[in-house]
């Protein structure tokens, strides 16, 4: 990608450019995932959990990423479970200072032909919520501001309809029922993504938890490579592949996919995996969230910033979802960071 | 653009007030050439915040003998930072409503441990005496336990075995009164924060129960 070639873009012109690989005025701000607090909830009347559940909190609080800390997206869909509840799982949905989660030991299915796709589920209250809210987003600030959604991959669905370890021991004992039930919850990726597509999302972040820690490289080039080649097919928008942990045994595959980009976690060196996606994928990350943004400095912050674009990372921002207590003075340092860095680059050229 | 103030670095943070509306207060350190001085601030708009963010400064005044300066903020009468310190006087303040009254603590207390009264005797030279009334075989190990305890909240220094400090040298009685209840037991306190620091992380559904 390169840099300082172009003019002033907007917000939104900045990311999807830096999306496409093409050249941008500056490196994006990005957060593919939540960069709410409790500080911002109480700033905007919008706490959780009924930001999470009202289109109107939704916005207005995911609206904060780009009016309060500056940054160049805005994105709406703080949790992982919207499209879990809407399947039917059972959820846990916490107060303003915490997470809303699936009760994983509750599945609601045990064998791949319990998979169904509620005929209720994208006007279920939790998918509705995030399509409204994309909606109202879309009206204020469309276009100025690349907003971007999410749906979640079939292998987190897997996680949270099965549970973890029942979908994990599939895996390992029935390979061909496990790539049956993906391809079935993959439906349920797609409806939801085109939806939000529909709302007037500009960009989609897809988790799909095949994390470092339980899930190998190879787990994913079996299972989930040619899965996200589909969704690059069928989901017609620039797509934001997310999976947490180490994951440079698998940046070769995922590289192949055709994802728009990678958000990758800090525990993956910014060089290293430059090295490895070689352009092929945009990569956004990977400010680190619990040691970092959480517990330390502005000046680390910045720090962290800049080894990404001394690595030429193409988008920049936190590795996942940041904890709701994080410093509002800690995310304002990244916008902060990447006009400081490219105001220096341009007085030493 | 945006709303959110520049207030210093933010040390503490209580996300859900419980006497108030479940409203986020945190407490802020800025550094000004007269000693560093910290703010109380919620971002909340909910009507009476701004009452209740009084009387949490009010509290802090009191339980940890702060003084306000000119323009309202919080600050030790030795101009000190006191940091770790300051941070526990403002979670003892938010746990009182508004409309409790707030007393100072005594230099006494009595340690659960043992059965023994502990008493602080003050030099008025910011060292504190740690010495028990009644008798224990345990008596000199919580003694010294009890000095650790306010050494570690209090970021006080160690003299003795029963004796702490602040590097300061000024005396801060009410400070040392309020961590004195705490002090018997610091790994509970310990404990405490790193629950409340892993709240709102959210993790990856193959490490979520």
């Amino acid at each position: 990608m390169e840099t300082q070639i172009v003019g002033p873009m907007t917000s939104r012109e900045r990311v999807l450019a830096a999306l496409r690989l093409d050249p941008v005025d500056r490196t994006p701000v990005c957060n593919p995932t939540s960069v709410a607090t409790v500080e911002l909830m109480d700033l905007v009347d919008a706490p959780f959990p009924a930001a999470n559940r009202k289109p109107e909190l939704m916005a207005r609080l995911a609206a904060t990423g780009y009016t309060e800390l500056g940054f160049d997206t805005i994105m709406p869909v703080f949790t992982i479970i919207q499209e879990s509840s809407a399947l039917g799982c059972k959820i846990q949905w916490e107060q303003k200072d915490n997470w809303p989660t699936v009760k994983m030991r509750e599945p609601i299915w045990e064998d791949v032909d319990d998979i169904k796709v509620p005929p209720d589920f994208l006007t279920h209250q939790d998918t509705k919520c995030v399509l409204d809210a994309i909606k109202i987003l879309k009206r204020e600030y469309g276009d100025e501001v690349a907003i971007i959604g999410k749906t979640m991959g079939p292998w987190s669905l897997g996680y949270h309809c099965f549970g973890v370890e029942p979908f994990l021991l599939l895996s390992l004992d029935d390979p061909g029922k496990t790539k049956l039930a993906l391809d079935r919850m993959k439906e349920a990726t797609i409806d939801f993504g085109i939806a939000q597509i529909e709302a007037g999302a500009d960009a989609l972040t897809l988790p799909d938890h095949a994390t470092g820690d339980l899930v190998s490289g190879d787990y994913y080039r079996r299972y989930l490579r040619d899965l996200h080649i589909e969704f690059v097919e069928r989901i017609p928008i620039p797509l934001i592949l997310h999976i947490c942990g180490r994951t440079v045994d698998r940046m070769e595959f995922i590289a192949q996919t055709g994802m728009a980009a990678f958000h990758y976690d800090s525990k993956n060196k910014p060089a290293e995996s430059m090295d490895v996606t070689r352009n092929r994928i945009a990569l956004v990350g990977n400010i680190n969230n619990p040691e970092t943004l959480f517990s330390k400095q502005p000046e680390d912050v910045r720090q962290e910033v800049r080894s990404n674009l001394d690595a030429k990372v193409q988008l920049v921002g936190p590795e996942c979802a940041i904890p709701l207590q994080t410093a509002i003075e800690n995310l304002k340092a990244i916008p902060q960071a990447v006009l400081d860095w490219h105001r220096e680059q341009v007085a030493t050229n | 653009m945006g709303e959110t103030l520049d207030l210093g670095r933010r040390i503490e943070i209580v996300p859900m007030d419980a006497h108030f509306h479940d409203i986020t207060v945190a407490l802020y350190r800025q550094l000004r050439n007269e000693g560093p001085t910290f703010v109380v601030h919620s971002y909340s708009r909910i009507d009476g915040s701004e009452g209740r963010i009084a009387s949490i400064v009010n509290a802090m005044q009191i339980l940890g003998g702060m003084e306000l300066t000119p323009d309202g903020q919080l600050q030790f009468p030795c101009k000190e930072s006191h940091e770790l310190a300051c941070r526990r006087v403002f979670l003892e303040a938010c746990k009182f409503s508004s409309d409790e009254p707030v007393e100072p603590r005594p230099l006494n207390v009595l340690d659960k441990k043992s059965g023994l009264n502990i008493i602080i005797t003050s030099s008025g030279t910011g060292a504190y005496n740690v010495g028990a009334d009644g008798d224990a075989k345990s008596k000199e190990r919580r003694i010294s336990a009890i000095a650790g305890g306010l050494i570690k909240l209090g970021q006080m220094v160690d003299e003795k075995i029963d004796r702490v400090s602040f590097a300061c040298t000024h005396p801060h009685d009410a400070l040392v009164g309020l961590l004195l209840v705490r002090a018997p037991n610091v790994r509970a306190i310990m404990r405490e924060q790193e629950m409340a620091s892993s709240r709102g992380v959210l993790s990856a559904p193959s490490q979520q129960e």
